[in-house]
């Protein structure tokens, strides 16, 4: 019975359906956030994950990979997450019905009044830092910080995998060249996030918790979150074992397993299967496909959102901010763009012209 | 039979009444002089909106991030009494420290510290995110919020190199050589081919964002120390200097965010 | 300077648009006195500053690159061409220098052991006869050229020659390229 389920997990396991599958919960949670908040709801899926882990438990595979003693934070971040998102999706609802109710959020009613920091505030702090040390006291004496081997820089682990918290980026790797998960795509998240205050600046809806108020950078927000980082880093540390190969959850970490990994570029796709002619000689034409279609990515959206669906949305916005936006946005829905693009179609690069270092 | 009581020392004595200098905080005025007669409390101001004394509200994310960074300082100070960042050395210093030395779950508090630390961080912009708080006026502050986060995963990463382990050596072989493809600036990055005087390459592997980071063209006895210098002074300073700059700013936006 | 607020609005306006439009004659002095700017000795000054500022810390950053570097030697022998069988890939000096030694029937080369990706140090698979990367997947022939995974390009191989005593020497100093058409280059492989 549970062989039967570990193996029927493994074999649903790919990269494309468990993404395919966060996306689609994701969706739904952001359609129905009254209904997944409720507490029912809540508390089922918070069991059917704990009965999924404690199954898990008992694979030695599952196993070993959870409890290695760097993957243990990231185990403890989940349910940290997850709860504290379910938390406040829960006061977002609520604070959603109290507005459309004609009330006040609940947090405009406490902040008319005033309460001394001595000793309301200090003994709340005082509390958790307490709890907090408890927990890393008691964290370190019952794991111990893991030492391999001595540093050898001639045997690569396999596989080798960067700190946990940079292992979205690592998988992101797969998909692209290290210019651009290594640092572009950081880049752009970092300045992306700076630019989060001054692209929603509107401060009306700012000091309380709110879903309708706030709907579209919210699910911008935690999509991002959640789906490009944290399940990117999930991914990263219990799904990819030797050689980076992918492994269900159950599945042993086999070094020989056998992959092939045969992805084909753009300009082969163009020029080889479709015209049926060789590749050009010249880098500039080989490419012209893929240059085109990137600049269309990114310029095609922004003239057909700036004429219809987001016309009021430009008006407020103005068009320097409304294109800052429109890029951050892009690109940021480009990494799943191009996850889909290799999964369906084995393509490696969109542009690729390595006598410059520069592929897309 | 006389016996000691606090109250009287901090009300009675010279003593108590010079460190303290005010009476028992038991009422209002009290209260507002403990916050403002001490140093620490006076992060604080004297009085906050309910609504932001809620653990609901603020789930203590900010004040924990900067409490973990507190004992990360205290067990890092105590750890490099024992390290020594030398390829001969560290090695087995750590495993020195694990054996040799009592009370050995110093390395553990400060690395699991370290784990904490990030997630918390990443905790705290998510809660500032979920109650709308980087809004005007508080945009500024979000963004050193965001620099101060970056520069805590870069603080976790420089010191994931100092064990001089396997695990250690290839995570930052992998993590630093992503600077190797540093558009212009990295000898592997688009663009740095063009970037030449005459016939003379200006960017090459001994001139890029990666060596200056490693000391070196692979991670060896330079990026060691490199890395260490980073990790226990360079960065701190920075993180200190900037959440001095974020939580001064979080009294003059207006204190904890609440609705208009 | 303006007259503009300083202090944001104790609490901020609904909508925060600029309340106080600058005045259009205003407006014109700024830009002409902005115009005027660096030509005025003030102008000058700050440029002088500037210039200065950005030259200590140009030599600050030059400060992290030293002119000396003690890293291992570049380049070794590695004993004789017939120590070599033909068709096998030779992981005797993987572990000591970083390389490889290929020999086939048209000659020898050196492989250097770094990924083209980000690295690491791929594991040569004999029973499926290709290096196989462990980090993040990378394939590449026993030629060195790439052929699966996320490496951008084949890997390199190294100045390879016949020291006078008859050695081979290996030169890590010195790369070859083949995307760079290098491969052809006499020095990248050895006749024996």
């Amino acid at each position: 019975m549970i062989e039967t389920f570990k193996e029927a997990v493994n074999a649903f396991s790919s990269p494309m359906t468990i993404f395919t599958g966060a996306v689609i919960f994701f969706a739904l949670l952001a359609a129905f956030p009254k209904f997944f908040t409720s507490t029912p709801v809540a508390s089922s899926i918070l069991l059917i994950i704990l009965v999924f882990f404690g199954i898990g438990l008992t694979d030695d595979h599952f196993r070993a990979i959870v409890s290695t003693p760097d993957n243990v934070p990231i185990v403890g971040m989940l349910f940290i997450f997850g709860y504290f998102t379910w938390f406040a999706l829960r006061k977002a609802v609520e604070n959603d019905e109290r507005l459309a109710a004609g009330k006040p959020a609940r947090e405009k009613e406490e902040a008319e009044e005033k309460v001394m920091v001595f000793p309301y505030l200090i003994y709340i702090e005082f509390v958790a830092a307490l709890f907090y040390s408890i927990m890393l006291v008691l964290w370190s004496i019952f794991l111990k910080a893991p030492l391999e081997d001595p540093a050898n820089p001639s045997v690569s682990p396999n596989p080798s995998k960067a700190p946990w918290y940079f292992l979205g980026l690592q998988e992101m790797l797969v998909y692209f060249d290290p210019w651009i998960a290594g640092v572009l795509l950081p880049t752009l998240i970092i300045l992306g996030l700076c630019a989060i205050p001054y692209i929603d600046n509107d401060p009306k809806s700012s000091g309380f918790y709110s879903y309708q108020r706030r709907r579209h950078g919210i699910v911008i927000f935690l999509f991002g979150f959640w789906i490009l980082w944290v399940l990117l880093i999930m991914m990263g540390t219990f799904l990819r074992g030797p050689n980076w190969n992918f492994f269900g959850p159950f599945e042993e970490w086999d070094v020989h397993k056998l992959v092939p990994l045969v992805n084909v570029n753009l300009s082969e796709f163009v020029f080889i299967k479709w015209l049926g002619a060789g590749l050009p000689k010249e880098w500039y034409l080989r490419e012209l496909p893929g240059i085109v279609l990137v600049l269309i990515y990114f310029a095609l959206p922004i003239f057909v959102l700036a004429g219809t669906v987001f016309k009021k949305f430009v008006g407020t916005f103005g068009a320097v901010r409304f294109s800052i936006y429109m890029i951050l946005l892009l690109t940021m829905v480009a990494l799943p763009v191009k996850m889909y693009l290799r999964w369906a179609f084995n393509l490696k690069y969109l542009v690729a012209i390595p006598e410059y270092f520069f592929n897309i | 039979m006389p016996s000691f009581s606090f109250k009287d020392f901090r009300l009675k004595t010279q003593v108590g009444k010079s460190i303290f200098r005010h009476g028992y905080s038991d009422d209002e005025r009290d209260r507002a002089l403990t916050v403002l007669t001490n140093v620490f409390f006076h992060l604080h101001p004297v009085k906050v909106r309910k609504s932001g004394a809620r653990f609901g509200f603020t789930w203590c994310a900010g004040g924990l991030s900067f409490f973990v960074f507190l004992t990360l300082v205290v067990s890092g100070i105590l750890l490099m009494f024992y390290y020594r960042p030398t390829v001969e050395y560290a090695y087995n210093d750590i495993i020195a420290m694990r054996e040799h030395v009592p009370f050995g779950i110093m390395r553990e508090l400060h690395r699991w510290g370290a784990h904490a630390m990030i997630i918390t961080v990443w905790l705290h912009m998510f809660r500032v995110f979920m109650t709308g708080s980087y809004k005007p006026p508080r945009e500024f502050n979000w963004v050193i919020g965001v620099i101060l986060l970056v520069l805590t995963m870069l603080l976790s990463f420089t010191g994931y190199l100092l064990p001089w382990d396997q695990l250690a050596i290839w995570a930052i072989t992998v993590g630093s050589n992503m600077a190797r493809a540093t558009p212009f600036l990295g000898h592997e990055g688009p663009g740095a081919a063009l970037l030449k005087l005459g016939d003379i390459q200006l960017i090459h592997s001994g001139s890029d964002v990666r060596f200056a980071l490693l000391g070196g063209n692979f991670v060896g006895a330079a990026a060691l120390l490199r890395f260490y210098i980073l990790h226990c002074v360079a960065i701190p300073v920075v993180v200190v200097i900037l959440m001095a700059v974020h939580f001064w700013r979080i009294r003059k936006d207006g204190g904890i965010s609440a609705p208009l | 300077m303006s007259d503009a607020p300083v202090l944001p609005p104790a609490p901020p306006a609904p909508n925060p648009k600029p309340v106080i439009p600058p005045k259009p004659a205003a407006g014109n002095a700024v830009s002409q006195e902005r115009r005027q700017f660096i030509f005025t000795w003030l102008g000058l000054a700050w440029t002088a500053f500037a210039l200065a500022t950005g030259t200590a810390l140009s030599t600050v950053l030059r400060f992290m690159f030293p002119n000396v570097l003690f890293e291992p030697k570049t380049s070794f022998k590695a004993g004789r061409p017939d120590d070599y069988e033909i068709g096998k890939v030779d992981e005797r000096w993987k572990e000591k220098y970083g390389v490889w030694i290929v020999r086939t029937l048209e000659g020898i080369y050196a492989l250097s052991v770094v990924c083209t990706h980000l690295g690491c140090t791929p594991n040569w698979l004999e029973g499926e006869q290709k290096f196989k990367c462990p980090c993040h997947g990378s394939g590449f022939y026993k030629t060195g050229i790439n052929f699966e995974g996320p490496a951008p390009r084949p890997l390199e191989r190294l100045r390879i020659s016949l020291a006078d005593d008859g050695q081979v020497l290996v030169d890590k100093s010195k790369k070859f390229q083949q995307e760079k058409g290098e491969w052809n280059d006499p020095e990248s492989f050895l006749t024996p």
